[in-house]
């Protein structure tokens, strides 16, 4: 059992789920109410990690982040970190992978409330801040818990852009899913076989509570 | 200090002029403890007016001013946001949020005040509106239409406002619970001394609670006046038609009668019959041209059914066309013998209505002192 894979696993999806949750709210409630006409465009970059293979994303990200890139050197330059190979390039690389994930779901949440509610809460008084925390927020409460959930549990299962921009560096870029390649790799079945399990279980029982939760929640109301 | 003052309302002014999204136009007045009921068909713009005065909607051109305060005015770049209007909104469905409970929901308009007091004032609100206890503990989803409805307006009034508008507030009542709800907005309209505007598609609804009516079709003002005014004299055609008058007829102005104030009024049917047209004498005010052709109304005040043995000079003879009972009242259609082609529609209750069936003759006496002239509607 790799378990410096699996803590550093669970570190990135903490740390991907950290940075995407705020940006992801917004960015999601924001479409759900914008008449704006770039609209389907803005839809198609969010859902483009999706349908793109895992390698093209890891590939680009390479490219534009590596160190002979003027963004890479620049940032070399400027904080002596590099952003490819290191567990701060990994991050980058599981948020952008994971936009869909959180923002779908949470855009869905915004836009099954009904609109009147808003401006109901605009004229009782309420500014645009009051309404999300107090009314909107709540409301989409059971879609933004299941985009968490979900978004969690597919960093921990991440392959393909990780090993592009990552490697395989024990303790600093060797997810739980790299850990299992290995073992698979050099004949250590046992081993891959518990921590697959054991990821299996843990996905399917994260996501079947939170889509329990979200009915338990939705009937509430 | 027992909940706010809202004895220090003043006078709504309106004046909205825009060609886009939608067209709207028209001014209104609607006074201080005054309830103005704006009607007319869906899509006339009312709802569209209704959320100009809350601040949900920019007119391209307009001015609201409401209490003296100055809400909007786009000639001068002033519009206030509904945060800032204290405007009391009961929304079409309520809008209630279905997360919290009625006190919550209330409360929500009180977020200025601490916690405590905030629930306080809206157990006050709710107490008001005659909601018990426990049912102010209950998210709405586990309300009747009625008690929701009841919330809705408890955190209208919470807001303290300057405005109260009404949006179809009845729309998703059932009949048994709208008898209470009309009663509570005839209390509203007594105790609250600022402007009510009513937006609605009923217009027995409007004529009961309304001190006054605006009737707007397609995004414009037509006309305003109480509704006894409204339904005398209406406009014009379209006016007619949209509250409801059903006795309308054809005529030609022949022009002034011997006696002063009067006119002569020929009361045509279908063009195709030579029949001589009888001539009315009504009032005149002396705005129509000999020869022009018009519409009349006549108020059903105005119509009265006699025996036909009883039929006197200037009476007119009239076959049921058809009668239809509806439990207590008759609704009766009948042709006028004299004028081929029209129809008079009345709804008649109690003894006058025993021996009206298909195929009776009858005498009508028309009263017409209250035939109402207006232009012929241009097609």
């Amino acid at each position: 059992m790799d378990w410096q894979a699996l803590i550093l696993s669970l570190e990135l999806a903490a740390a991907t789920l950290l940075v995407l949750l705020p940006t992801g709210l917004l960015l999601g409630r924001w479409l759900a109410r914008t008449g704006f006409v770039g609209k389907p465009w803005i839809e198609a970059l969010v859902v483009l990690p999706l349908v793109l293979p895992p390698t093209v994303l890891g590939y680009y990200l390479l490219v534009s982040m590596g160190g002979a890139s003027p963004l890479g050197a620049w940032v070399q330059q400027a904080f002596g970190v590099s952003l490819t190979f290191n567990f701060l390039g990994l991050l980058i690389a599981s948020v952008i992978f994971n936009v869909p994930f959180l923002v779908q779901p949470v855009q869905r949440a915004f836009e099954a409330i009904p609109a009147n509610l808003a401006e109901a809460a605009a004229v009782s008084g309420l500014s645009a801040w009051q309404t999300f925390w107090r009314i909107e927020l709540p409301l989409a409460w059971p879609g933004v818990l299941s985009a968490c959930v979900l978004t969690f549990v597919h960093t921990l299962g991440e392959f393909g852009v990780v090993l592009m921009v990552g490697g395989s560096i024990p303790g600093e870029t060797k997810t739980i899913a790299i850990s299992i390649y290995d073992k698979v790799q050099s004949f250590d079945l046992a081993g891959a076989n518990q921590m697959a399990l054991l990821l299996l279980l843990f996905s399917l029982g994260a996501v079947g509570a939170s889509f329990f939760a979200s009915a338990r929640l939705a009937v509430r109301r | 200090m027992s909940g706010p003052d809202l004895k220090t309302g003043l006078a709504l002014v309106v004046e909205v002029e825009q060609a886009h999204p939608m067209p709207l136009s028209g001014s209104l007045r609607c006074d201080a403890g005054e309830l103005l009921a704006l009607v007319g068909p869906s899509g006339a713009g009312k709802t569209s007016l209704m959320r100009v005065l809350a601040g949900l909607m920019r007119p391209q051109h307009g001015r609201v001013a409401v209490g003296g305060e100055v809400w909007c005015d786009t000639a001068q770049g002033i519009f206030w946001p509904p945060q800032r209007r204290h405007v009391g909104l009961v929304f079409q469905n309520y809008a209630l949020m279905p997360h919290l409970d009625a006190s919550a929901n209330v409360a929500l308009s009180l977020l200025h005040l601490p916690r405590a007091e905030r629930l306080k004032q809206a157990r006050h609100w709710l107490d008001h509106v005659g909601l018990s206890t426990e049912q102010q503990a209950r998210r709405p989803a586990a309300l009747s239409g009625g008690q929701q409805q009841r919330v809705a307006v408890a955190r209208a009034l919470a807001r303290e406002p300057k405005l109260l508008l009404l949006d179809e507030p009845f729309s998703a009542v059932d009949q048994m619970n709208r008898q209470g709800l009309y009663r509570l907005i005839a209390d509203l309209r007594r105790e609250l001394a600022i402007p009510i505007v009513l937006v609605t598609h009923d217009l027995n609804e409007a004529r009961m609670l309304a001190d006054r009516l605006v009737v707007m079709d397609k995004g414009q003002v037509l006309q305003q006046g109480s509704p006894a005014h409204i339904h005398n004299a209406p406009r014009n055609a379209r006016v007619a038609d949209l509250v409801g008058i059903q006795n309308r007829f054809r005529g030609e102005w022949l022009g002034p009668a011997a006696v002063p104030g009067q006119g002569l009024l020929r009361w045509t049917g279908d063009a195709a019959t030579a029949a001589p047209a009888p001539v009315l004498t009504v009032r005149d005010k002396g705005k129509l041209e000999v020869g022009q052709l018009l519409s009349w109304v006549i108020p059903s005040d105005g119509i009265r059914l006699v025996e036909a043995t009883a039929q006197q000079a200037g009476d007119f003879s009239a076959e049921v066309v058809a009668a239809r009972h509806l439990g207590e009242i008759t609704l009766a259609t009948l042709c006028v013998a004299e004028v081929p082609g029209a129809e008079l529609v009345l709804t008649l209750s109690g003894a006058q209505r025993r021996d009206l069936v298909a195929g009776a003759r009858v005498a009508v006496r028309l009263d017409l002192g209250l035939v109402h002239v207006m232009p012929q509607r241009s097609a």
